[in-house]
């Protein structure tokens, strides 16, 4: 709000900016020109302050607060062993985790589950969202088929996958042995190479649904004549696809993945329920170390990681978003 | 005319609000006594659905005998149901009798939760029925008693009678080095067959302390099993690395190369499917192996296995029933206590497969015979099977499971070497107990 927004010239400013809307509604009146601000009174100001205050008490209640609550935490010695007294010892809990030897793995596994999974949630599910932008028979039920995982929990979908991928009685071992791609099982989740591999794959599979899910949505928002234009110019079908229909579902595709970034990021479900971040921590991740640190009752701790994956995200998201104006500037 | 309306449906919210909060104090009673109604509120942490019922059956029974007491049964998901009981407890309200674990016990009674019930038990008739590891357990190193238990899980062995015989064994193995010998000779990964269901994944350190504990039963503490008499940790013994080195093999050559990720859903599942021979697990499995394919002539239990000089240890794990300090119902929740340690508690303990707190038990044909019978042998001779006490109420269990797990598969994926994985253990227990 400027400084002419507040004052008392706020019943003559309103009266005047009736006049304006007065004016411009009016046909063959001509428009005014906006100066660019728009200016309220006390009376717009306490209006909107009274639409705006229920959501900010309710965001401020169980969100913030609770979020500077449990920020506190990361400062203090709070262990379940011993609330009744949690002293402040500053820097320590951050200090014990960058100590700690198996951080480096944590983060460096962080990155390659959040990029791997990503990259081909994203491929994967504008692959389908493409072809389920035609109309074919049937096209409703296997929409739902493929948005299906979506609706199911991610611990749900680990637990089924610990078993897929089980070296003795596991669905994939037994198909890959019957059409022999091999003679002996292979140990998904107990071999250190594969482990994080078999993680990833089952994370990819309940990811791109919500990746098709969104482009589906944009890709049906592209007005049909500029796909009947660009054919008429003689484009192919290579050449529409990235000179007109991802450039005009751009925005959603940028959300997309920085939303996605940030939930892959948050989203130990799956790693949790598979190998619990094994074996020798080979699949462990931020948000599974910070589990275990939970489940120690070492909540200074978990609270102190918390804090980095915070810390990680936002540095990443205002790159992100930077990058992206960056590049939108001539 | 908005105005009334408004205040109209003010005075009718207070009105029900006060209605509401009048309803509420005459269900939750004051400090009860005599013909006072009273509500207790009690939490299960192990929660299953068929485990609730019953618990459900014999708070009514309690009703019953205590027409002046009501208990409603809360029963949050087994995953989530500790940190429910915790929130709970710290704000001090909505509990009175809750499930209380071994685990959760330090904790608990450190940051004052627990009400200390020695002072009830005292001249309670029911305490000389119960065993004395039962009473070992009702009652702390410094007399304080925060839980009565209801039941105990100790290790035994799994066994298929029929891959055995055909192995050409007369019977189960009764040392480590004859389950090592057996579980070889059965191994045949060719044929989906594998000797021993070996547990690799999360909470690995319960076997393998076993093979530890048997390894240096001579000379352990029976009061802490992770000391040996000198006062040094059980990890810092060259009977320690004998036997670690013992288990590595028994992986390498008895077990499925997979089995570094097993949980407890896999071991269970690899014998009960047929594929794996041996399991060591504690007698809950006994329900589950009666529910599977395997037919009752096909499996059977023997006792824990022993070590080079003929003994074995026996840890407990155990859980049991406690009173909130919070709660405004002592007297009330304590009875409940009592009452479900009591008579109840052996059916509890048989639908449970819980080796059970009543000494009258071992006089009950249904724990006698069947697979129970191992579990007869292990009690009627102490001096074979040492019952010893694991520190598991420490407040660094959690992170040492953990960190246990962690080693143990780094030294079965070559990452670490056995030496060295005693050697930081050692260190760790070492720095823990010297603070």
């Amino acid at each position: 709000m400027t400084a002419d927004g507040v004052g008392g010239a706020g019943t003559a400013r309103s009266g005047s900016t009736g006049a304006r809307r007065r004016a411009a509604s009016y046909p063959g009146k001509p428009t005014p020109p906006r100066s660019g601000t728009r200016q309220f009174g006390w009376r717009n100001a306490r209006v909107l302050l009274a639409f705006f205050a229920p959501a900010f008490v309710f965001v401020a209640i169980f969100t913030y607060y609770p979020l500077i609550r449990g920020g506190q935490m990361a400062f203090r010695k709070w262990s379940l062993w011993d609330l009744t007294e949690t002293p402040w010892i500053g820097l320590d809990n951050f200090r014990t985790l960058i100590e700690n030897p198996i951080f480096t793995t944590t983060m460096l596994n962080s990155l390659i589950w959040v990029v791997v999974s990503l990259v081909a949630q994203f491929l994967i599910g504008f692959v389908i969202a493409l072809g389920l932008r035609r109309k074919f028979r049937f096209r409703g039920v296997y929409q739902a088929l493929v948005f299906y995982p979506w609706a199911v929990s991610g611990f749900l979908i680990g637990i089924l996958f610990r078993w897929m991928f089980n070296s003795e009685f596991g669905v994939v071992n037994d198909m890959l042995m019957r059409i022999g791609l091999t003679d002996k099982p292979i140990p998904w989740l107990a071999d250190p190479k594969l482990a994080l591999a078999s993680v990833i794959i089952a994370n990819i599979w309940y990811g791109v649904a919500f990746f098709a899910i969104m482009i589906l949505a944009a890709l049906q928002s592209v007005p049909h004549e500029l796909h009947e234009a660009a054919a008429l110019d003689g484009a192919g079908r290579w050449k529409t696809l990235m000179r007109v229909t991802v450039p005009t579902i751009k925005t959603t595709l940028v959300l997309t993945v920085l939303l996605r970034v940030i939930w892959i990021f948050n989203f130990p479900d799956i790693i949790w329920a598979m190998t619990g971040g094994g074996p020798g921590n080979q699949t462990q991740i931020a948000t599974t170390w910070m589990i275990q640190f939970t489940q120690q009752g070492e909540y200074g701790l978990a609270s102190a990681l918390g804090f980095i994956v915070m810390g990680v995200l936002v540095v990443f998201t205002g790159a992100y978003l930077m990058l992206l104006t960056r590049e939108r500037k001539p | 005319m908005r105005r009334n309306i408004a205040l109209s449906a003010t005075a009718a919210i207070s009105a029900l609000a006060l209605v509401l909060s009048a309803c509420g104090s005459s269900a939750g009673g004051a400090a009860g006594s005599g013909d006072e109604q009273v509500t207790l509120q009690m939490v299960e942490s192990l929660t299953n659905p068929a485990r609730t019922t019953l618990i459900k059956g014999m708070l009514a029974d309690f009703e019953k005998d205590h027409p002046n007491i009501k208990v409603d049964l809360i029963s949050p998901p087994t995953e989530q149901a500790d940190q429910k009981i915790q929130q709970m407890l710290q704000s001090g309200s909505g509990v009175d009798v809750l499930e209380v674990r071994d685990l959760t016990v330090g904790p608990f009674a450190n940051n004052k939760w627990l009400y200390d019930m020695a002072g009830d038990l005292k001249g309670w008739d029911g305490l000389d029925k119960l065993t004395d590891q039962a009473k070992k357990f009702t009652f702390d190193a410094a007399g304080h008693s925060y839980f009565i238990p209801y039941g105990f899980y100790g290790l035994s062995l799994f066994y298929r009678t029929d891959l055995v015989k055909e192995a050409g064994f007369d019977g189960p193995p009764a040392t480590w080095d004859d389950l090592v010998t057996e579980a070889t000779k059965i191994q045949d990964p060719a044929q989906n067959r594998y000797g021993y269901a070996f547990r690799g994944g999360s909470n690995s350190a319960g076997q393998l302390m076993s093979i530890l504990e048997a390894y240096n039963a001579d000379n352990l503490d029976a009061e802490n099993a992770y000391k040996v008499t000198s006062g040094a940790t059980i990890f810092s013994t060259p009977e320690s690395q004998t036997a670690l080195d013992k288990y590595i093999e028994l992986f390498k050559t008895g077990s499925p190369e997979s089995s570094v990720a097993w949980g407890y859903a896999e071991m269970v599942q690899a014998f009960t499917s047929g594929s794996t021979a041996f399991l060591l697990q504690d007698p809950e499995v006994i329900a589950t192996v009666k529910d599977s394919s395997l037919t009752a002539d096909q499996w059977s239990v023997a006792p824990n296995l022993l070590g080079p000089t003929g003994k074995a240890a026996w840890p407990m794990a155990t859980a049991g029933w406690g009173v909130a300090q919070a709660s405004k119902h002592h007297a009330e929740a304590t009875e409940l206590v009592k009452w479900l340690s009591g008579e109840p508690s052996i059916q509890f303990d048989k639908e449970n497969s819980l080796v059970p707190i009543q000494k009258s038990a071992s006089n009950d044909e249904f724990f006698k015979t069947g697979p129970w019978a191992a579990y007869v042998e292990m009690t009627s001779n102490p001096d074979k099977w040492i019952s010893v006490i694991e520190p598991r109420d420490s407040a660094w269990w959690t992170e040492w499971m953990q960190r246990s797990g962690s080693d143990l598969q780094n030294v079965l994926l070559g990452k670490m070497s056995t030496a060295d994985l005693l050697k930081g253990w050692d260190q760790y227990w070492t720095d823990k107990w010297n603070g």
